[in-house]
C-alpha cells in the first residue's frame, strides 16, 4: 500500500490547506508509476501529483475538496 | 501490471502542450517564444515545462515588446523555421497588428506564392472571470475578418492536441486562440468539459472541418469555443422538455466548414448562432450568410444571434454576464425559433 500525498507548496503557509482540483483518473483505476494522476492548488500555486507506484488506486479526497499539504488523499494498492 | 496507456484524461492546457512537447521532439525547427512562456510556463499554462525540457535556445522569453518578437517570428518562419509565437492576451493585438495582418498574412501571397510562413500564432481569449475591458475579448472575427490567417479555436482537449499539432505542421500562418474557460485552469470556474480522454499518440484534427458536438433534429446551434460547453449544458436540459438540439462546433473559423452548417439546418431548418465576439460584422452574421445566399428557404424561421452586443465588456460580474452569450440566453433563443 503506497500513499499518495498532497504536496508541500507553501513555505510561508506550510499548514495552509489546498484543494485537490482535478483527478485525471477514477477510482478503481489501474495506475502505472509516474502516471500523471491529480492536479492541486493551494491559493494560485497549483502543482501535478504523479502515481508514486503501480497498482490500483482508492481515492480518498473527491475532486473540488479541501486538503492539508502532506495529507493523503489516495492510496495505490 | 503495468501497461502502456494508449489514452488518458487531460486538461485542455496540457494537451496543448502535449502537442507543442512532440512536435518540438520531432522537428528542431520548432521553437516557442513569447512573455512568460519559459520558466513561468505561460500565464494560462500553455506551455509548461517546454523550458525545462529543450532549454532556452528553444524557448525564449521575450521582453514586453510584440511588435518586434512577433516580427522576429515572421522572419524566422519566413528563414525556415517553424515559430509558435504567444500574444499573451488577444486584446493586445493594437500594438503588433501590422507584423501580423501586413507581413505574416501577406508574404505568401506578395511573394506570388514563393515563401511560406509556418508561424503559429497562440492567444488567450475570452470573458467571464471579471478581468475587464481590455482582458476578456474574442476577437476571432478581427483575425478571421483580415486574409492570410487561419483561425483555429479548439473548445475541448481533444481538438486542442490535434490543431495544434496540424497547426504547427500547416505551412500557412494559423492562429491559435485558447479560451481560458476550456483549458481546465485549477485557479478558473471548474469546467467539467476542459478535462478529457486525449490519444498519447500524435495526431492532426484537420482544420476546418467543424464536428457535431450533439446530434439532434429541432434546432441547429452553430458556435465555437467554450460557447459550445453552454450549448451542450442547454441542450441536454431541453431533451427533458422535448426539445432535439444539434450543437455544431465550428473548431476553425478560417477555413468556416460552411458545408457542415448547411447539411445541419438542412435537416433542422432551424438556426441560433453562438458567439462570444461582438455581434455586428462577425462570426455569426458569416454563418447566417452561409445558409441565406445558399438557399434561403431551408430556414423554416428567422435565425437568431446570441452574442455580446456592440459594447466593451464590463468589469461587474452581473453586466459581464448581462453581455455574454450565458446558458440563459442560448435556452431563450432556442425557445424562441421553435413552433410556439
Amino acid at each position: 500500500m503506497t500513499d499518495v500525498l498532497f504536496p508541500r507548496l507553501s513555505d510561508q503557509d506550510p499548514d495552509g490547506e489546498g484543494v485537490v482540483a482535478t483527478w485525471f483518473v477514477d477510482d478503481g483505476a489501474t495506475l502505472t508509476v509516474g502516471q500523471l494522476i491529480a492536479e492541486v492548488a493551494v491559493d494560485k500555486v497549483d502543482a501535478e501529483v504523479f502515481a508514486p507506484a503501480d497498482g490500483v488506486l482508492s481515492i480518498f479526497v473527491a475532486e473540488g475538496r479541501a486538503a492539508a499539504q502532506g495529507s493523503v488523499i489516495g492510496t495505490i494498492a | 501490471m503495468t501497461a502502456t496507456l494508449t489514452s488518458r484524461r487531460l486538461t485542455t492546457a496540457k494537451a496543448i502542450v502535449e502537442a507543442i512537447g512532440d512536435e518540438m521532439a520531432a522537428d528542431p525547427n520548432v521553437i516557442v517564444l513569447g512573455e512568460d512562456v519559459g520558466a513561468y510556463g505561460g500565464i494560462f499554462s500553455s506551455t509548461t515545462g517546454l523550458l525545462e525540457r529543450f532549454g532556452p535556445t528553444r524557448v525564449l522569453d521575450t521582453p514586453i515588446s510584440e511588435t518586434a518578437f512577433i516580427g522576429l517570428a515572421t522572419g524566422a518562419a519566413v528563414e525556415g523555421l517553424r515559430p509558435i509565437v504567444e500574444l499573451m492576451f488577444v486584446d493586445f493585438m493594437g500594438v503588433c497588428l501590422d507584423q501580423i495582418y501586413n507581413h505574416m498574412a501577406k508574404i505568401h501571397f506578395e511573394s506570388g506564392g514563393n515563401v511560406t510562413v509556418p508561424v503559429v500564432l497562440t492567444t488567450a481569449v475570452g470573458g467571464g472571470y471579471s478581468d475587464g475591458a481590455q482582458h476578456s475579448q474574442c476577437l476571432w472575427g478581427t483575425f478571421a475578418h483580415l486574409p492570410g490567417l487561419k483561425v483555429v479555436v479548439p473548445s475541448n482537449p481533444y481538438d486542442a492536441k490535434g490543431l495544434m499539432t496540424a497547426a504547427i505542421r500547416d505551412d500557412n500562418p494559423v492562429v491559435y486562440m485558447f479560451h481560458k474557460g476550456v483549458l481546465g485552469l485549477p485557479w478558473m470556474a471548474k469546467n467539467r468539459r476542459s478535462t478529457g480522454e486525449v490519444p498519447t499518440d500524435s495526431y492532426q484534427v484537420e482544420i476546418g472541418k467543424a464536428s457535431v458536438a450533439r446530434r439532434g433534429t429541432d434546432v441547429t446551434v452553430v458556435t465555437i469555443s467554450l460557447s459550445v460547453h453552454h450549448a451542450l449544458d442547454v441542450a441536454e436540459r431541453l431533451e427533458a422538455d422535448g426539445i432535439s438540439v444539434e450543437v455544431i462546433d465550428l473548431r476553425s473559423l478560417v477555413p468556416l466548414d460552411r458545408a457542415a452548417i448547411r447539411e445541419s439546418v438542412a435537416r433542422t431548418g432551424r438556426l441560433v448562432v453562438v458567439d462570444e465576439d461582438y455581434l455586428s460584422y462577425g462570426m455569426s452574421g458569416e454563418v447566417i450568410a452561409s445558409v441565406v445566399e445558399h438557399d434561403p428557404r431551408m430556414l423554416t424561421r428567422a435565425p437568431i444571434r446570441v452574442a455580446v452586443p456592440d459594447v466593451p465588456i464590463p468589469y461587474a460580474r452581473e453586466l459581464e454576464y448581462a453581455v455574454l452569450p450565458t446558458t440563459a440566453r442560448i435556452e431563450a433563443a432556442i425557445r424562441e425559433v421553435m413552433p410556439q
